[in-house]
């Protein structure tokens, strides 16, 4: 809990300026109206649904919080996966792109059952996420290039190839009648995530698939011996290396898995939300995943927390539109939040200082 | 035709330039900045906000401060408080992403730009600033090479240990570069919005923060390569656009997005090639603790 | 001149230096010599401004000053030249030189004055240095060349120069004694910090010897000899500590820890328990970086020593045993059985446990738990796993018996590996290495840093595994605990083995002049 402390602190300030911030750009009264929207439009709007009885009150807002906490969940874990074993995936973003757009064609070149259709798109979504990972690892192992770097060039060698070749171009949707269509062709309804609470809200299983995968890889960074090596690697390539953990081994393995679950979140988006690889992915949800990652403290059920949280407000910010404040206004949040998140030293000098008076 | 190319590349390559010129700065003193996308968005809003209330030569000066201003945050986490460089530029980027967006919503109303200003006025047909763009590697290049603080600069990055043995304080030294940098990036902001176009626009610099240190890469962290990277990457655009426009059969052949992803890629064959450790500053992304030793 | 008066230096209530009192005169060749941890360095980075005394007094011509940073330290004058560089290599000489202080024109830098400028240094002292060249392209010497111009081109009239000859061949150190010569007759004072007594003889005017923190003799190099020196750095210690060393060579190590001062009788080697040939460790003609064909047997029951200067071969043997570093030529053998693949996983499965030197970097990771610790290098096997889950309560079972049997303090399974003492981590690093019954254990300056109750359950536990029959090399730069605790002594001196003794044949004196790299006549 006090390892938490830092982060928690770190949110609740970011949250604080930028009520602030609203306030002063608009008024407080303004500002305040405008986060209790976000609120509800977050978590529910519980006081319109006592007052109108209307379960969409409720579903339809933990719909948009729970497809976009799911997808940063995805995000964040493939940022924390890496840094467990002291590598820096900034690569998110394109292994994303690439898994979203794996399973939009295997979604809609490919027809199969309900269930298995699904599971062949999550599959195909995750592989090449891996792959697309594995080389920035490859390229630190042979090459000695530094991952940051090369995560880097290939997100942008990733979308650049993707958002303005492959779905504008080849794997571009057939144009119905005289509307051209942008993006690729929907994907088969078999593909399509289930939905959790019925029609009125896009909640879907991706949230689960997410809140699993944050279960599953907390137990296997705790409770498997193999967790236990990354762990070792991550604090003391030396250490580790010299008890006969092989690091090289463990280097590769955390970024497949890495990219893998950037892979998925791209698959969630497409197979939950879009239903196709739209003309561009919207949010930099791979560059989120890196504040979920850090604000969680690496700790995959800190990642969940800090998305839901994020999700959330991000889902409840278009609320806020309608005080004129703009929607991205969680985002800004999530940025400071991580921003004093990298204050890290700040925080222990002063809870340092208060706790030895 | 060629004449046509020509102009589009001195149009399109200061932003660039000037943005790959702050990375070398800060790099070679041994602080990683992948914060330049955010700084320069900083510049690019600050500019186009000032030049509304002021002359535009001016405004592009308030950019530059937005610029150094952002890259002070940057400093201060990594220098002062030695946090995790990358971590500190990658939360730079997402804070001023947001920001700028915030803030366009915020002061006018708009979801998509701010309104027009006067661009810089043309000299001999062209901004001010592309002139400067072709000016400044070369004074960069002066300052590294030819300097006394050039010289603590490079030795700076490469071995602050030596620096401080000769009684010079690495803090103050990096913070110095750093900040350079970020006015560097706020001016590569400032000519997008006041020379590229006439308004901040809501994507911008769209990337091209992450191309000026793809740039600075593949220039081997020096000012005359890194320019000259992007110049190239910029020639790269502009071949792209005449493209579009003069031959479009041949974006049938080679693709927009192949066009689009060259540099990166190029920038990754490269260092897979050579290797990066070689060309990097040795003391690239390593806080300075001088009680370690 | 210079004085330090009774200077006390503690590092966490260790004292590095008791009440040291020195001069240094102008035109004198001071040598410092003493064993490692004699607090040589200490005292020099007292007077350099790296370290703060916690009493006592540095005098610059009588006046006392308080020298808090090296820059303050050469604006008076002195100047020190640290065993690691601090030389930017991508820059040239002429940069390096001139770095913190540069002449400018016109704000240019002018590098054609400053050229001139070291150039004229290096006359003046009789250096010869390319100041042009870019100092990654230098020879290590060179290198230190450039590190002694940089402290005279500012000026210095003190020059401490910190184990110089460590890193250079012997030719570079004539050199450099020859430079050190002409510089002292230019009226600068030069300390020269060695344990290496020839060249102490060869170069100073003056001779301070340290051990334990303490400053036990001056001498001058006239009347003395380096069998004298070596009796003063070494010997001097056994009888301090009330030993009496000469009475034969059987004499005991403090053991099991109750009584640290009362001798025990050493074990017998017992006949190993293993069968015949296991747990033998041969080399043949190994070579490798920085070892130079090395032939050498690790026998079961067997506690083989090292001894030798540091960084004269002795981290890289116990690397290359270990699985860490690849050998170029000549073999491996284990058991009779060539080695052609050797990792540190398969080091550890073939049951050769390493207690290396570093226990920070390569045997404790400071952020994980005792007890995670103490599963490292195990926690795929039981007690410590079930399958591929780690097994808890076996983890904590078998940490909580280990932390008993070793006595490490406090006996808390859950604590950071990095809230213990010193002591403590290594006491936990033996006891986990043992756990685990290697055949053949690697221990690397076991005891250095440890208090004496501490040093003597590590040595007990030595013994224990030799009467166990397990293959032990030991591996220390402190003679006198290589001579306490080995069946036979090997000599390395720049990644060569130049002796071999059994216990019947320990002579110091023929040793510590093999150490040195003196071969008898």
């Amino acid at each position: 809990m006090r390892k938490a402390l830092p982060s928690i602190l770190s949110v609740i300030s970011a949250i604080l300026i930028c009520f602030i911030a609203a306030g002063l750009t608009r008024d407080f009264g303004t500002a305040l109206d405008a986060f209790t929207a976000m609120l509800w439009g977050a978590f529910g709007d519980w006081p319109k649904f006592l007052e109108t009885g209307a379960a969409t009150a409720i579903l339809r807002p933990l719909g948009e919080a729970g497809t976009k906490a799911a997808i940063l969940t995805f995000t964040g874990l493939s940022v924390a996966v890496a840094f467990r074993v002291g590598l820096f995936n900034i690569g998110a973003q394109g292994q994303l792109a690439v898994g979203a757009l794996a399973a939009a064609v295997v979604g809609a070149k490919l027809e199969a059952p309900g269930f298995l259709h699904i599971t062949l798109c999550l599959a195909a979504a995750a592989l090449g996420g891996a792959l697309y990972a594995l080389l920035p690892a490859i390229l630190k192992l042979k090459r000695g290039v530094h991952e940051v770097i090369s995560t880097i060039m290939l997100n942008w060698v990733a979308v650049s190839l993707i958002d303005n070749w492959l779905v504008i171009g080849p794997l571009r949707a057939a144009a119905s009648g005289d509307n051209s269509i942008s993006g690729t062709d929907q994907i088969h309804a078999t593909a399509e995530l289930p939905r959790l609470l019925g029609d009125s809200s896009r909640l879907n299983l991706g949230l689960v698939l997410a809140g699993v995968a944050a279960l599953a890889t907390w137990l296997f960074l705790t409770r498997f011996t193999r967790g236990f090596e990354w762990k070792a690697i991550g604090l003391s390539q030396d250490a580790a290396r010299a008890s006969g953990i092989d690091v090289d081994r463990g280097f590769l393995e955390a970024m497949l898995l890495a990219g893998a679950f950037a892979g998925l979140g791209g698959a969630v988006l497409i197979l939950g939300t879009e239903l196709k690889y739209p003309a561009t992915l919207g949010a930099p949800w791979g560059f989120d995943g890196i504040a979920m990652a850090l604000i969680g403290q690496g700790h995959p059920l800190g990642v969940l927390a800090v998305s839901t949280l994020f999700g959330g407000l991000r889902a409840g910010g278009t609320r806020m539109q309608l005080f004129g404040v703009h929607k991205s206004f969680p985002e800004l949040m999530q940025g400071l939040a991580l921003l004093l998140v990298a204050a890290k030293l700040m925080w222990e000098r002063l809870l340092r200082t208060r706790g030895t008076p | 035709m060629i004449l046509a190319l020509l102009n589009s590349i001195l149009d399109a390559a200061p932003p660039l330039i000037f943005a790959a010129l702050g990375a070398v700065l800060s790099e070679r003193a041994g602080v990683v900045n992948v914060g330049i996308e955010g700084m320069m968005r900083a510049g690019a809003f600050a500019a186009a906000v000032a030049a509304l209330v002021m002359p535009t030569p001016l405004g592009v000066l308030v950019g530059m401060l937005a610029g150094a201003g952002v890259a002070a945050i940057h400093g201060w986490l990594t220098i002062s408080l030695r946090s995790d460089q990358v971590v500190s530029g990658m939360a730079i980027n997402l804070v001023m992403l947001a920001l700028g967006t915030f803030l366009l919503e915020a002061v006018f109303n708009s979801p998509s730009s701010t309104p027009a200003i006067t661009q810089l006025p043309l000299v001999f047909g062209h901004s001010p600033l592309t002139w400067l763009a072709l000016v400044l590697p070369f004074v960069v290049h002066f300052v590294i090479q030819h300097t006394a603080w050039g010289l603590r600069l490079r030795a700076v990055g490469e071995k602050p240990q030596a620096v401080a043995a000769m009684g010079v304080r690495v803090g103050p030294l990096r913070f110095g570069a750093v900040l350079l940098s970020g006015a560097l990036a706020g001016l590569g902001g400032a000519a997008l919005s006041t020379a590229t176009l006439d308004r901040f626009e809501h994507h911008m610099p769209s990337g091209l923060g992450f191309m000026a240190v793809a740039a600075m890469v593949f220039g081997r962290w020096t000012p005359l390569g890194a320019a000259g990277a992007a110049a190239f990457f910029a020639f790269g655009n502009a071949l792209r656009i005449g493209l579009a426009s003069s031959a479009p059969q041949l974006l049938e052949v080679v693709p927009k997005g192949v066009l689009l992803a060259l540099p990166y890629a190029l920038t990754l064959v490269v260092l897979s090639v050579q290797g990066a450790k070689n060309v990097a500053p040795a003391a690239l992304g390593q806080p300075y603790d001088p009680e370690l030793r | 001149m210079i004085e330090l008066r009774h200077i006390t230096k503690r590092f966490n209530g260790v004292a590095a230096l008791e009440d040291v009192s020195l001069e240094v005169k102008p035109g004198e060749r001071l040598a410092l010599i003493g064993e490692n941890g004699a607090g040589k360095s200490s005292l020099m980075n007292v007077l350099y401004g790296l370290y703060q005394p916690d009493q006592g007094e540095v005098c610059f011509d009588g006046q006392v000053v308080k020298v808090k940073t090296p820059a303050e330290a050469l604006a008076r004058g002195v100047g020190m030249v640290h065993q690691h560089f601090t030389l930017v290599p991508t820059l040239t000489v002429t940069e390096n030189v001139v770095l913190g202080h540069e002449p400018t024109k016109a704000g240019r830098l002018d590098l054609v004055r400053a050229r001139k400028e070291v150039d004229d240094t290096c006359a003046k002292f009789g250096f010869q240095l390319d100041t042009g060249a870019v100092v990654r392209e230098l020879s290590v010497g060179s290198q230190q060349k450039v590190e002694i111009v940089k402290a005279l081109h500012r000026g210095v009239k003190t020059l401490i120069l910190d184990e110089p000859t460590a890193v250079l061949t012997p030719q570079e150190a004539d050199e450099l004694f020859a430079v050190t010569r002409r510089l002292s007759d230019e009226g600068l004072a030069v300390v020269l910090i060695s344990h290496k007594l020839k060249e102490v003889m060869a170069f100073s005017t003056r001779i301070a010897v340290m051990r334990r923190g303490k400053k036990v003799a001056e001498v001058v190099p006239g009347e003395t000899s380096p069998e004298h020196l070596a009796q003063l750095m070494i010997s001097l210690s056994s009888r301090e500590r009330g030993e009496g060393r000469g009475e034969g060579p059987n004499q005991a190590p403090p053991s099991s820890g109750a009584v640290p001062d009362q001798p025990l009788t050493r074990p017998p080697a017992t006949l190993s328990p293993l069968p015949q040939g296991e747990g033998t460790l041969q080399l043949t003609h190994l070579t490798a970086q920085g070892l130079h064909d090395l032939t050498l047997t690790l026998h079961p029951g067997e506690i083989l020593g090292i001894a030798g200067v540091d960084g004269n071969g002795q981290r890289e043997l116990a690397e290359v045993l270990t699985g860490l570093r690849p050998w170029t030529s000549g073999t491996l053998t284990f058991e009779h059985a060539p080695i052609t693949r050797w990792t540190p996983h398969l080091a550890r499965a073939h049951g050769v446990t390493h207690i290396p030197e570093d226990r920070l970097r390569r045997a404790l990771i400071t952020d994980l738990t005792v007890e995670e610790n103490v599963s490292l290098g195990r926690h795929t096997q039981p007690p410590f796993a079930k399958g591929p889950l780690i097994d808890f309560p076996g983890r904590r079972a078998l940490t909580t018996s280990l932390l008993e049997t070793n006595d490490v303090r406090p006996r808390d399974p859950q604590l950071r590996a990095g809230g213990l003492s010193g002591g403590n981590q290594q006491k936990l690093v033996v006891g986990r290495e043992l756990d685990s019954n290697p055949k053949v254990l690697i221990v690397v300056q076991p005891t250095r840093g440890l208090d004496i109750a501490a040093v003597a359950a590590v040595r007990a536990q030595l013994f224990t595994q030799r009467a166990r029959g397990c293959a032990v090399l030991l591996i220390s730069l402190d003679l006198d605990e290589v001579l306490e605790l080995s069946d036979r002594v090997l000599v390395m001196y720049a990644g060569r083995i130049t002796g071999e003794f059994t216990r019947a044949q320990f002579d110091e004196r023929v040793l510590g002049r093999r150490m040195l790299g003196v071969v008898d006549a």
